[in-house]
């Protein structure tokens, strides 16, 4: 059984000027282990879609099944990661990573050793009772997806994770993150807008048409897992991948 | 340390004298001025007054006991407002924050309270609330409180959707919310509300002092004018001056305080 399934989501926005569909029919199978991005032309509903699976929004039609259970229901089962890493400047690092237990009522020693035990094994310990401002940008990218880890989730959803770093940071931290997520053995999806950070990082890349989203292709990415992301950008079929998707995404809108 | 950092803080350090220096110079130059004119005559000091005579005023209101009745009723009223402010409109704005459907519904009173020129209300707060320190008190809170809650409403509505949307995706309720993301998110907001309201509550006081009172510092300033005792009016005032400052460096200091910890 899949993981994550959806079952022919729908999505109606209503607003008013009148209603917009922002999702049409999509449905989906993310198997457990496996490292999926979502991919589509900006403004087509992927964040929205994201946020259906994190059980923030719920569809208009079609169903968002977690393990078999409707995503409402699964609500421990996710953990979202957001575009910026959102930490809270008030609290410490610590105090961050352990926000989603603390909500949940369930911060107990077990956890808080899980916590300290993900922090040294990411090379955040020292910084343990530190502000995020006195984290490097690639330092706090990691705090927030230790804190995505906390919770222990099924599924991690990554929404942008990267989008508001620099080039270079951009690249290293996406080597970080990709071998946390393998290393930790995490069932993941991922939106972005960036194709090469699809291909380099995911198991399978899934393309979205413009509004309203539609899957409109999906790839099974062959490149060697055992490699870094930035390193699999230089395998020979690479660029066979970017230029397929780049023309799925450029193809006016039937 | 290099020799050049040394002159570096050596130059600054100069530099904050020089400037400390200058400002009280002026201060000294001013009263200095003003001594020196009324002694020469340039202007006549039963208009104008002057500083000795002002030292004079305040002595006489010390030896008749009432300095301290008339400064205590004042910080008294102000304190009192000041806090009431402060709690009622972070409370109001709370609440607001919690139901779209009361920010949407009292939003066009709060634009028109807003707009309106509270002194006006003086009048109907005399009648309705009586001509005492309940009224002066209300004045000062009329002044305070709506600025309170729209600017505390202000911050709470700009806090980032995102963080709000991640507290949600780890399951928080909207009480949750409030306390792990909101507030704390504020807290620099609402100190720099509490430095406005500081100034805003002697506004409010002397205001309602000037409508109705026995005693109090606006109560000296109007006794003052209507009899011609202009040095009274004056150290009234000065005193005035030395007070509020006072009370916006004890609020500035416990934003200090706060922010450390923060």
């Amino acid at each position: 059984m899949a993981l994550l399934e959806l079952k022919n989501v729908s999505l109606i926005y209503h607003s008013h000027d009148g209603e917009t569909e922002a999702v049409s029919d999509v449905s989906l199978e993310v198997g457990e282990g496996e490292f999926v991005a979502i991919v589509g032309p900006s403004g087509c509903g992927k964040t929205t879609l994201l946020g259906m699976i994190a059980g923030l929004i719920p569809p208009s039609g079609g169903e968002v099944l977690v393990k078999g259970k409707p995503v409402s229901e699964a609500r421990n089962m996710t953990s979202l990661m957001p575009q910026r890493d959102q930490l809270f400047e008030w609290r410490s690092v610590f105090r961050n990573v352990t926000l989603g237990p603390e909500i949940k009522r369930n911060k107990d020693k077990e956890i808080c050793a899980y916590a300290d035990e993900l922090l040294s094994k990411y090379g955040l310990s020292e910084f343990r009772k530190k502000r995020p401002s006195e984290l490097s940008g690639g330092m706090r990218q990691r705090a927030a997806l230790i804190r995505t880890l906390v919770t222990r989730p099924e599924l991690l959803l990554l929404d942008e994770p990267f989008s508001a770093l620099d080039f270079q940071t951009r690249l290293t931290v996406c080597d970080d993150v990709e071998s946390i997520i393998r290393k930790e053995n995490k069932t993941a999806v991922l939106v972005t807008h960036d194709i090469s950070e699809a291909i380099s990082m995911s198991d399978k890349v899934v393309v979205l048409s413009a509004r309203p989203a539609t899957v409109k292709k999906v790839y099974d990415i062959t490149l060697d897992k055992n490699i870094p992301p930035l390193k699999r950008r230089e395998q020979k079929s690479f660029p066979v991948y970017f230029r397929s998707i780049w023309k799925d995404m450029e193809a006016p809108h039937e | 340390m290099s020799e050049e950092h040394k002159q570096y803080l050596k130059k600054q350090k100069i530099r904050k004298i020089v400037i400390r220096i200058i400002q009280i110079g002026i201060l000294i130059l001013l009263f200095g001025l003003w001594e020196l004119s009324a002694y020469l005559e340039w202007a006549d000091p039963f208009i104008t007054s002057s500083p000795s005579r002002v030292v004079k005023s305040i002595a006489n209101l010390y030896t008749s006991g009432q300095l301290f009745t008339h400064l205590g009723a004042t910080l008294w009223e102000t304190v009192i407002s000041f806090l009431l402010s402060t709690v009622l409109g972070t409370a109001i704005a709370v609440i607001l924050w919690w139901s779209e459907t009361a920010r949407r519904v009292l939003e066009p009173y709060l634009i028109v309270l807003n707009s309106l020129p509270k002194v006006a209300l003086g009048p109907l707060i005399i009648i309705w609330v009586g001509a005492g320190r309940s009224a002066i008190v209300t004045m000062a809170l009329m002044i305070c409180l709506i600025i309170t809650v729209i600017s505390a409403l202000t911050g709470f509505m700009s806090v980032d959707e995102e963080k709000i949307q991640l507290m949600r995706s780890m399951g928080a309720n909207k009480f949750q919310i409030l306390i792990k993301l909101i507030l704390p998110a504020n807290i620099p907001n609402i100190l720099s509300i509490l430095k406005i309201n500081v100034g805003l509550s002697w506004v409010g006081t002397i205001m309602g002092e000037y409508l109705v009172s026995r005693e109090g510092i606006g109560y000296l300033l109007v006794y003052g004018s209507q009899v011609f005792k202009l040095d009274l009016v004056m150290a009234s005032t000065l005193m005035l001056c030395v007070l509020a400052t006072a009370m916006y460096l004890v609020v500035a200091l416990i934003e200090k305080l706060i922010s450390r910890f923060y």
